[in-house]
C-alpha cells in the first residue's frame, strides 16, 4: 500500500499542507475538496464499515454545529425570521454548514493522519531531534483508539457484575457514567506509566540513536516535491488574496480569476493524491489477481 | 418491564422540556417583525430624536474589514440614520428607542438581551451590518443622550422631552470622536 511504501516525512508534509489549508481558508470549493477528499481516503483505508459507523457520529455532531451557529451569530443582511427580537439569517446559516463541513474534513484528515502515522514512524521522523514532542504526538495519536478499547473491557465487565444489565435504557447510562472515572483515572496512569517506562529505556537522552526503518528513496523525493508543488501553488493563490471569501454581511462570490483557478486545481489534486494512488494499487492488485491461473 | 415504564417517564420529561423551550422561544417572520407602523407625532406627544453615526470610520478606512468597504454599508457622509423625531412613550429607555426606530426603519440590528449581559443591560453589537470590532480592536457603537455619555446602561437610561440621541460608532473606545461628547476618555 501506497501508505506504507512513503517515507514518513513526505506524509507528515502531506497532513501539514492539507490541514493548514483546510483549517485557514474560508473557500467553500476548498472546503469541499478537502472534507470529499479526507472522507473517500478514511472510507479507502479504514473500510466501508468503519466509514459508515464513523458516518453515524459525524453527522449528528455536523448537524448541531450547522443549527448551533445561526441560533448565536445573527450577523447577516438577508434574515429568514425572528427569534426573540434576533434574526436568523441565510448567511449565517450557511456560515454554519461550512463550520460543519471544515471540522468534519479536519476530523477526518486527523483520523487517517493517525492510521498512518503509526508510533514507528513517528518515532523514526521526530526521535532522533524532537524526543518529547514525538512521544507527546504519538501517545496522542494512540490515546483514543485505546481509550475506546478499554472503554469496551470495562463495560464486559460491568455487564458480568450487574451495573450495566439493567434494563432500562436510561440506568444503563448512569451506569456507563459511573465507569467514566475510572476510565479517565486509568488513562491519566497510562500516560505516567508510558512516560516513566521511556525514561527507563533511556529515551531522549543524548547520544541515544533510533531505529530508522526507512531511508528516504528516489520515490520519496518525487512525491515530496509533487506535494510540495501542489501545496505551494495553493498557499500562493491564498497570499496573493484569490481564495478569499466571507459571508458577513453578504456572502460575496466565488473568486474565479486565473490564479484562483489555479489554487483550486492544485488543492483539489492535493486532497485526492492519496485516494488516487488507493485506488491505483487497489486496481492494479485486481488485475494481478486475474492473472493468476486458478485451476 | 418496570424499566421501561421509568424509560418512557424520563422520555416524556425531556419531551416536556423540549416544547417549554420552543414555546418560550418567540419566531416572527419578517414581515411581522418589522413594524409597519409607528406612533404618529401629535401636538401634544412627547418626543426625541435619534440619530446613527459613523463618521470614525471614515478615517480609520484601513483598518475596516474588507467585506464591509463596498456595498454601501459605510455611507459616504457617515450617517446610518439621520437625525429623526420620534414619539417618546412613558417609560421608555434608549434601547426601546432605539429597538422600535431600527424595527420602523428596517436597520439591520443584533444585540445582546439585558438578561443575557453582566451588567443588566442591553448591549448593541451591530446597526446596520456594522459591528464591534469591523474596524479595529476598539471599535464599537456607544450612545450619547444630549451629548452626554450616561452612567447607566442603554436599557436602564431613561429619557425626557426633548433628549437628542446618539448612536456613534467609534474605533478607539471612544477617544477618537469630536470634543463636544462629553463622559469618553480622551
Amino acid at each position: 500500500m501506497s501508505r506504507e511504501r512513503l517515507h514518513p516525512a513526505v506524509w507528515m508534509t502531506y497532513y501539514l499542507l492539507v490541514l493548514a489549508v483546510a483549517m485557514f481558508y474560508w473557500n467553500p470549493l476548498l472546503q469541499g475538496f478537502a472534507l470529499l477528499g479526507g472522507m473517500l481516503y478514511f472510507a479507502a483505508i479504514a473500510g466501508g464499515r468503519a466509514f459508515l459507523s464513523e458516518l453515524g457520529f459525524t453527522l449528528p455532531l455536523a448537524v448541531l454545529v450547522a443549527i448551533t451557529n445561526p441560533l448565536f451569530s445573527h450577523a447577516g443582511a438577508t434574515p429568514l425570521f425572528f427569534m426573540n427580537g434576533n434574526p436568523i439569517t441565510l448567511e449565517a446559516v450557511l456560515y454554519g454548514i461550512l463550520l460543519a463541513g471544515m471540522i468534519l474534513s479536519v476530523l477526518y484528515w486527523c483520523k487517517c493522519l493517525s492510521m498512518v502515522m503509526t508510533t514507528d514512524r513517528l518515532l523514526t521522523l521526530f526521535g532522533g531531534f524532537l524526543p518529547k514532542l514525538a512521544l507527546t504526538f504519538s501517545m496522542t495519536l494512540r490515546f483514543f483508539p485505546r481509550l475506546f478499547r478499554q472503554m469496551k473491557a470495562m463495560e464486559a465487565a460491568g455487564k458480568t457484575s450487574g451495573l450495566l444489565a439493567d434494563d432500562s435504557f436510561f440506568d444503563r447510562l448512569r451506569g456507563r457514567m459511573k465507569l467514566l472515572p475510572a476510565l479517565i483515572g486509568w488513562s491519566l496512569e497510562r500516560a505516567m506509566e508510558t512516560s516513566a517506562s521511556m525514561k527507563a529505556r533511556g529515551y531522549g537522552l543524548p547520544g541515544r540513536t533510533n531505529a530508522v526503518c526507512r531511508k528516504m528513496r528516489g520515490e520519496d523525493v518525487v512525491f515530496l516535491a509533487v506535494i510540495l508543488l501542489l501545496g505551494g501553488l495553493t498557499l500562493l493563490s491564498g497570499i496573493l488574496g484569490d481564495l478569499s471569501f466571507w459571508f458577513y454581511p453578504r456572502i460575496s462570490d466565488l473568486p474565479t480569476g486565473g490564479i484562483s483557478l489555479m489554487g483550486y486545481v492544485s488543492y483539489g489534486l492535493l486532497c485526492f493524491l492519496p485516494v488516487i494512488l488507493e485506488w491505483k494499487e487497489w486496481y492494479q492488485w485486481h488485475l494481478l489477481r486475474k492473472k493468476i491461473p486458478l485451476s | 418491564m418496570k424499566g421501561f415504564k421509568k424509560d418512557l417517564l424520563i422520555i416524556f420529561a425531556l419531551v416536556l422540556l423540549v416544547a417549554v423551550l420552543i414555546l418560550g422561544t418567540d419566531i416572527q417572520s419578517v414581515d411581522e417583525y418589522y413594524l409597519t407602523h409607528i406612533d404618529d407625532i401629535g401636538p401634544d406627544s412627547e418626543t426625541v430624536t435619534l440619530s446613527i453615526r459613523c463618521d470614525t470610520v471614515l478615517a480609520n478606512l484601513d483598518k475596516l474589514d474588507p467585506a464591509l468597504r463596498e456595498g454601501g454599508y459605510v455611507p459616504e457622509d457617515g450617517i446610518i440614520f439621520p437625525e429623526t423625531k420620534l414619539v417618546l412613550r412613558e417609560g421608555d429607555t434608549v434601547f426601546d428607542i432605539l429597538s422600535r426606530a431600527t424595527r420602523y426603519y428596517r436597520i439591520q440590528m443584533e444585540y445582546q438581551g439585558a438578561d443575557e449581559t453582566a451588567l443588566g443591560t442591553a448591549y448593541v453589537e451591530g446597526l446596520g451590518n456594522l459591528y464591534q470590532f469591523s474596524c479595529g480592536e476598539g471599535s464599537g457603537w456607544i450612545f450619547f443622550v444630549n451629548g452626554k455619555r450616561p452612567s447607566e446602561g442603554a436599557s436602564h437610561c431613561k429619557l425626557a422631552d426633548g433628549d437628542r440621541i446618539e448612536w456613534i460608532y467609534t474605533c478607539r473606545f471612544g477617544a477618537d470622536l469630536p470634543d463636544h461628547y462629553q463622559g469618553v476618555v480622551k
